[in-house]
């Protein structure tokens, strides 16, 4: 997987495409990307993405305080679909977590340098991604104030949990997938934050900057212990990647339910979370670089690549859906064989045929050059990919509930307006975490740019 | 301890007690047992157990004997009482009405008696009203009335079979002889006062007929009989018995008769009429000739009339209301040619047989009514005409209403008096049979209530203090001399009053009443049943039967019209499309159901529903049918225009699938019983233990609880649904969540439609929890809330359960239940939660919290109630001890429970059945409840038919 990976990205980019910034100087780039933080700007776009992303924050709260206030019944949950869009989002936000950590580490251990203008703002959305997919499996809950019961920690009753249950094995998953990610995320940041406190000129910047970035001298001791350590750490990051999502995917696979008890599902799990992953990190990597008019650093060869990243996941994908079908085929069961036909022609079918477009069909125009350097057909692919996922996570959610082994408990779902309020919501949450993000912290790893334009400047 | 003496009834100032909270409530309720018991005990012996605890404990439950009315009819019943709170009904076994089941109405009343809508205290002309100011009004008019003997009194009842009351009103009448009486019974029945006469009752006995044949009557439908008949039907369905009975039903809509039925020919009002006549001519019963039917009713009457020929004096044909008079006096003439096995008594001496309701309309029309007296009944709402009467009520001088609660005809009334509940006062009744029961009250009235003895008492100016004094003054005449209270204390004790049903007096022959050819109306006609959960309307309240599902149609909250396919086709009108269904005598609005067992130019509607007065929980769900027809107990009526209205109203139904697709064999299998009663097919192997890789759960446990449901046997009546929902605390979630597919039943009936060779049979499968040995359950729960017992319970730790649902979401049979919102804690549907809803609570049973999985438990308070009394006397639980709450109520004994550890145990033995299975075996979840094959019996000549 990493090898192909590799190979598929290292092949795009032959020498004739010779660089991939556009940048003469590292002090150029300490410039691009900090003055946006340092400088008085207009920042009208970004109070603008606040004003509507705040608004968006409000809905969510205002959902979250009516399933915790109410009971998670104003959700459209029924007696045989008891799980819903709780569910599905989490594993959307956690898939979508995903892309973040693979780029930082898989793509630094298979050397593909591309990744040092986009793994800053991607790691800093697999973190609020996951932040937030954190909160899904808690606000689903029918008593979310017990959430730590699945915890093992002493107490008077000698009670632990269920080791048994994939629900712990998922507490466990998210939680140190969640510390990991913030431990990633800002020990990459501490050089930049140094070149941040050098640069800033408010006492107030150099405080915030300077406590922030631990004493960081720029010595050459410290890189090397700086190399070595973020060497293990993307070591780490790469099974923890992998175990994340493969423990969603055995949250269903454990169970003995038609259409989740397929041994395939932890791997499809893993492609489909780094294939929305990447579909994520595009729209973000554009918004990024259209708001931080950071053009000269993210350029159209990274989004190249990218795109050819998510035409080998799409492909995958309809690998992994030919799988199942054809496992549920073979079963020779009559619940699966039941579930397959409802799955084509029932009542979610229109939404599984659009599911299957998103995923697999549409990122297929990526084999043609002029749509991986074309923005408009890039955002449009990467947001219906991520459509298409979400479509993936609720149907599964869906299908499988609404028909499972005994036709009198059928039934189908009908979501709420709450259901929707916390489902847009999140993403209202998480822009506004981003949008404070790029307006903090440095949105490029700007001493691994540096390396790169260095390398390439030299070259 | 003032207080308790005021609620105990012996003074009768209107009291606080509407304003107490839960927790007066229950304080005054405990201090009222512990006071009532031993302290008034030399005043009155009341209380003679069935159960004799040692001593009176705390926390012990108390079961008395009493009985509860369906139309007018006892139905003999068990109550349970907790702390001087009646908790749980249940059927008395020395009952005939009982048998030991009950049926969902039973069941329910307990929520009936806690309801907070019930009627508090008088509600007159004055803005406070109590009984005193009702006799210093009513009084002085007793006088005027007593001075023209009575002329211009008018009593309105339902049947009345109680002695006492009868007895009262006779003495009323001889101080007042010119006072008029009237009863109705606002639903249709299938007993025959139209034709037998008003006090006579033909009961057909079915355990012993071979052969029956209904014609739209509903023998195993909700009525006083029914768990008569049920018992009958299920002793005559199961294999090795001899021939088994085999049951031929022509209707025009769904019955639970017809869904069991070997035969069943869907047929139009009219055509059933045309049967009957066939059936007669072919019998030698007929006056006339039969005419040509149409083949397949001609095959169903060959078919029949070959089995009844074979069978001479065990065969029965059952005429239902949907026949005219005539048909139905054919019906029994075919009954008394064939010698059939019915039988017919005289409930009560002639003489003193009630006016009808037309009768009331005219003397009310000619204004010959200056005080109207309404017992217990509410014509405003169920006795057409419905508009005129409320016009002509509202020009009686003096009118008074005795109800439970405020209601269409009490609003209407000068006075509203409030009615006691029967658990509350004493009173007698007689079963369908004729045998007298005892009423006796499980507690003191919550309200200022009075019951009719009261009220009777109060009416003719005497004391009204006691019904008990009123009801032992009935007995003792009869059964008076010195031995009295022993013969009262066993009376109690035993529930009914032996020698008290009428000998059989033989059927009359009376010439048969001619039988016009235009006696049903052709065309579209509304065919209108009582409705198999609210039944005539009564109990429109009670949310627990609000929300049982109907057996056919599974839908709750409402009533909808059942239209066949071809016929909603031609109107061109879908599932849940409002129409307006117009008669000659009025109109309704309803939402249409398409039903596959309509009969074709059928409106298939049901009573009990538009309630306008009902309370918080009945009023304003679906439409009100009585108003369709001409008088009360009318059951066809031509239609006049069935219009689309536009208007789409989506019905709430809890099953939308019914076929079992290709698994019917791993689902619910059908087989197919021989003329002798054996099995058709070979015995099922099925292979419940499946190699696995899991431990054997085998425990060194003595008990390992198992339950065995017959599905031939089970007829989907919902007595157990109810049953469970009394005992467990299972909450209502309302019609909101109910749309949501939401429900909580612990236990609940499946129903498919199954094929049987080409045929559709119906197939009932009641699915409580199946309690896995391997349960999928258990082992996705992050905190262990589900986990599995020693004796093979899986039992669900409420406190410990966080609501992540994985459960549910990996039970291959869907048998938890989800607290979405605090339906019993904090969020209860409409005034649910208020109070005294609280004090009907099972104390043995926690009530879940919001956001807690819960499911059926076996009962387990009751195993641990049984194992706590076997370990007192040091010996082991024996067969039988432990009854699940969903197998008492059962009235064809379909469920039995039991240990599987012994090898003899009824429920090992069943296991050993040829038609023994699991469901969904094949998961190897080696489920702890499982089945017995659904049975049908069919004429070989017509089972050798393929359907074209």
């Amino acid at each position: 997987m990493s090898r192909s990976l590799h190979d598929a990205t290292r092949n795009s980019f032959p020498e004739r495409a010779e660089r991939l910034t556009r940048v003469e100087s590292e002090a150029a780039v300490d410039v691009l990307v900090t003055a946006p933080l340092l400088d008085r700007r207009s920042w009208r776009r970004w109070w603008i993405g606040v004003a509507v992303a705040t608004l968006l924050t409000l809905v969510f709260v205002g959902a979250i305080a009516m399933i915790l206030g109410k009971g998670i019944g104003v959700l459209g949950n029924n007696t045989s679909i008891v799980w819903g869009y709780p569910i599905a989002n989490y594993v959307w936000w956690i898939g979508i977590g995903n892309a973040g950590t693979l780029i930082s580490s898989l793509l630094l251990l298979t050397h593909q340098r591309w990744r040092a203008a986009i793994n800053r703002f991607a790691e800093a959305m697999t973190l609020m991604a996951v932040a937030i997919a954190g909160l899904f499996p808690i606000l689903h809950m029918g008593r979310p104030e017990y959430f730590y019961w699945l915890a093992p920690y002493p107490n008077v009753m000698h009670l632990w949990p269920q080791w048994r249950s994939a629900l712990v094995w998922d507490f466990w998953a998210i939680l140190s997938y969640l510390l990991f990610s913030i431990v990633f995320w800002y020990t990459g940041l501490i050089p930049d934050l140094a070149t941040l406190r050098d640069r800033t000129l408010g006492r107030a910047g150099q405080l915030f900057y300077g406590a922030l970035s631990l004493g960081w001298r720029n010595s050459a001791r410290h890189w090397y212990a700086y190399e070595k350590y973020y060497k293990a750490m993307a070591a780490l990051a790469v099974p923890l990647v992998c175990s994340v999502h493969s423990i969603v995917g055995l949250d269903f696979a454990a169970g003995m339910m038609p259409g989740w008890q397929e041994p395939i599902f932890p791997p499809y799990f893993v492609v489909g979370a780094m294939f929305s992953g990447f579909a994520m990190v595009v729209v973000l990597a554009a918004l990024v670089r259209w708001g931080l008019k950071l053009e000269a650093l993210v350029t159209m060869n990274h989004f190249d690549a990218m795109a050819k990243l998510m035409v080998m996941g799409a492909t995958i994908m309809g690998l992994s859906y030919a799988a199942e079908w054809f496992s549920g085929w073979y079963s020779g069961r009559h619940a699966d064989h039941s579930l397959l036909a409802f799955e084509f022609v029932g009542h979610y079918a229109p939404m599984y045929w659009a599911m299957l477009f998103c995923n697999v069909m549409a990122c297929q125009i990526f084999w043609f050059r002029w749509a991986r350097r074309n923005m408009a057909v890039l955002i449009v692919v990467a947001i219906l990919v991520n459509i298409g996922m979400w479509l993936e996570r609720i149907l599964i959610v869906w299908n499988t509930l609404a028909h499972a082994y005994l036709p009198s408990m059928w039934s189908l779902f009908a979501p709420t307006i709450w259901d929707w309020a916390v489902t847009l919501g999140s993403l209202g949450f998480f822009a506004l975490m981003y949008l404070i993000f790029v307006r903090v912290f440095p949105a490029i790893s700007m001493h691994e740019v540096k390396q790169l334009v260095h390398e390439e400047v030299a070259a | 301890m003032s207080s308790v003496k005021h609620r105990s009834g012996q003074d009768d100032a209107t009291g606080g007690i509407a304003a107490m909270n839960r927790r007066q409530m229950l304080k005054l309720m405990s201090a009222g047992a512990l006071v009532a018991l031993p302290a008034c005990t030399p005043r009155r012996k009341i209380v003679p157990y069935v159960d004799m605890p040692e001593r009176l404990v705390p926390g012990e439950p108390q079961v008395y004997a009493s009985a509860l009315p369906l139309q007018g009819y006892a139905r003999g019943v068990l109550v349970t009482a907790m702390d001087g709170r009646p908790i749980k009904i249940s059927g008395n076994p020395r009952h005939p009405a009982s048998l030991g089941a009950t049926d969902l109405f039973g069941e329910a009343e307990i929520l009936s008696l806690y309801d907070p809508d019930r009627a508090r205290a008088p509600r007159g002309p004055s803005p406070i009203d109590t009984w005193d100011s009702f006799l210093a009004e009513w009084l002085p008019r007793l006088d005027g009335l007593a001075k023209r003997r009575g002329e211009g009194l008018a009593l309105l009842s339902g049947r009345l079979t109680s002695p006492t009351a009868l007895r009262q009103l006779e003495e009323l009448r001889r101080k007042l002889p010119k006072l008029r009486w009237y009863a109705y019974e606002p639903a249709p029945e299938d007993g025959d006062p139209a034709v037998l006469g008003p006090s006579a009752s033909a009961l057909p006995r079915l355990e012993d007929a071979d052969v029956v044949i209904t014609l739209d009557a509903d023998p195993l439908g909700p009525g006083p009989a029914q768990l008569i008949h049920a018992r009958g039907f299920a002793r005559r369905r199961v294999p090795g018995a001899g021939a088994p009975l085999r049951l031929y039903a022509a209707e025009s809509a769904w019955s639970l008769t017809g869904a069991k039925a070997d035969h069943r020919l869907a047929a139009h009002p009219r055509l059933l009429r045309r049967v009957a006549r066939a059936l007669a001519a072919r019998l030698g019963a007929g006056t006339a000739q039969g005419d040509a039917l149409p083949p397949e009713a001609a095959r169903f009457v060959d078919a029949a009339v070959a089995d009844i020929e074979r069978a001479p004096g065990r065969a029965l044909v059952l005429g239902g209301p949907a026949l005219p008079a005539a048909t139905r006096a054919l019906c029994h003439r075919i009954n008394r040619q064939l010698g059939a096995p019915v039988d017919h008594r005289q409930l009560a001496a002639a003489g003193d047989a009630p006016a009808g309701f037309g009768e009331l309309l005219d003397d009310l029309r000619q204004r010959k009514v200056s005080d109207l007296v309404i017992l217990e009944a509410n014509p405003a709402y169920d006795a057409a005409p419905t508009a005129e009467f409320a016009g002509l009520l509202k020009g009686v001088p003096f009118s008074a209403c005795l109800a439970l609660a405020a209601s269409e005809t009490s609003s209407l009334c000068r006075w509203h008096l409030p009615a006691s509940h029967p658990l509350e006062e004493w009173s007698d009744l007689r079963a369908v049979d004729g045998t007298a029961s005892i009423v006796q009250p499980l507690i003191g009235p919550l309200y200022d209530t009075r019951n009719v003895h009261r009220l009777l008492a109060m009416l003719s100016g005497e004391d009204d203090g006691d019904s008990r004094a009123l009801v032992r003054a009935t007995w003792s005449a009869s059964h008076g001399g010195a031995d009295f209270e022993g013969w009262w204390r066993q009376a109690l004790y035993l529930g009914v009053v032996p020698g008290t049903s009428p000998a059989e007096a033989g059927a009359e022959s009376a010439a048969p009443p001619p039988d016009g050819a235009d006696d049903v109306p052709g065309g579209l006609v509304a065919v209108i049943r009582p409705d198999p959960t609210v039944f005539d309307g009564r109990m429109a309240n009670n949310a627990w039967l609000q929300e049982c599902p109907k057996p056919i149609s599974k839908e709750v909250w409402s009533n909808s019209v059942g239209l066949s396919p071809e016929t909603a086709r031609r109107h061109g009108l879908d599932d849940g499309d409002v129409v307006l269904l117009e008669t000659v005598y009025g109109k309704i609005e309803g939402h249409v159901s398409v039903d596959k067992g309509a009969a074709d130019e059928v409106a298939a509607l049901t009573l009990g529903y538009g309630r306008q007065r009902a309370g918080a929980v009945g009023t304003g769900l679906g439409y009100n049918a009585y108003g369709l027809v001409a008088g009360p107990g009318e059951s066809v009526v031509a239609v006049a225009r069935l219009a689309k209205t536009g208007r789409h109203e989506k019905p709430i139904i809890l099953q939308d699938s019914f076929s079992p697709e290709s698994k019917q064999d791993s689902i619910l299998p059908l087989m197919h019983l021989t003329e002798r009663g054996k099995l058709r097919e070979e015995p099922r192997k099925v292979d419940i233990n499946r190699p696995s890789l899991l431990p054997p759960k085998d425990s060194t446990d003595p008990y390992q609880w198992g339950m065995v449901i017959d599905a031939a046997a089970c007829i989907g009546c919902n007595a157990c649904v109810v049953a469970c929902q009394s005992e467990n605390n299972v909450p209502v979630v309302g019609p909101e969540e109910a749309a949501a597919g939401r429900f909580m039943h612990w236990l609940r009936i499946d129903r498919y439609e199954l094929d049987d060779n080409g045929k559709t049979r119906q197939g009932f499968e009641p699915v409580p929890c199946m309690q896995c040995e391997h349960a999928p359950c258990e082992p996705v729960c992050p905190v262990e809330a589900s986990v599995h017992d020693s004796e093979g319970l899986n039992v669900q730790v409420y406190n410990r359960c966080v609501g992540t649902r994985f459960c549910q979401a990996n039970c291959p049979y869907k048998v938890r239940r989800f607290n979405w919102f605090g339906y019993a804690s904090g969020q209860e549907y409409a005034n649910l939660g208020e109070d005294p809803m609280p004090a009907r609570e099972n104390p043995d049973v926690t009530v879940r919290a919001r956001g807690v999985m819960e499911k059926c438990t076996y009962c387990v308070q009751r195993i641990s109630r049984a194992r706590r009394d076997a370990e007192k006397s040091d010996r082991p639980i024996a067969d039988g001890e432990v009854v699940t709450a969903c197998q008492s109520a059962c009235p064809t004994r379909a469920i039995t429970f039991g240990n599987l550890k012994d090898p003899n145990a009824a429920v090992s033995r069943l296991r050993r059945d040829p038609r023994h299975f699991a469901m969904l075996a094949e998961l190897g979840t080696r489920p702890r409840t499982t089945y017995l094959a659904a049975l049908v019996n069919p004429s070989p000549m017509l089972d050798e038919e393929e359907e074209p």
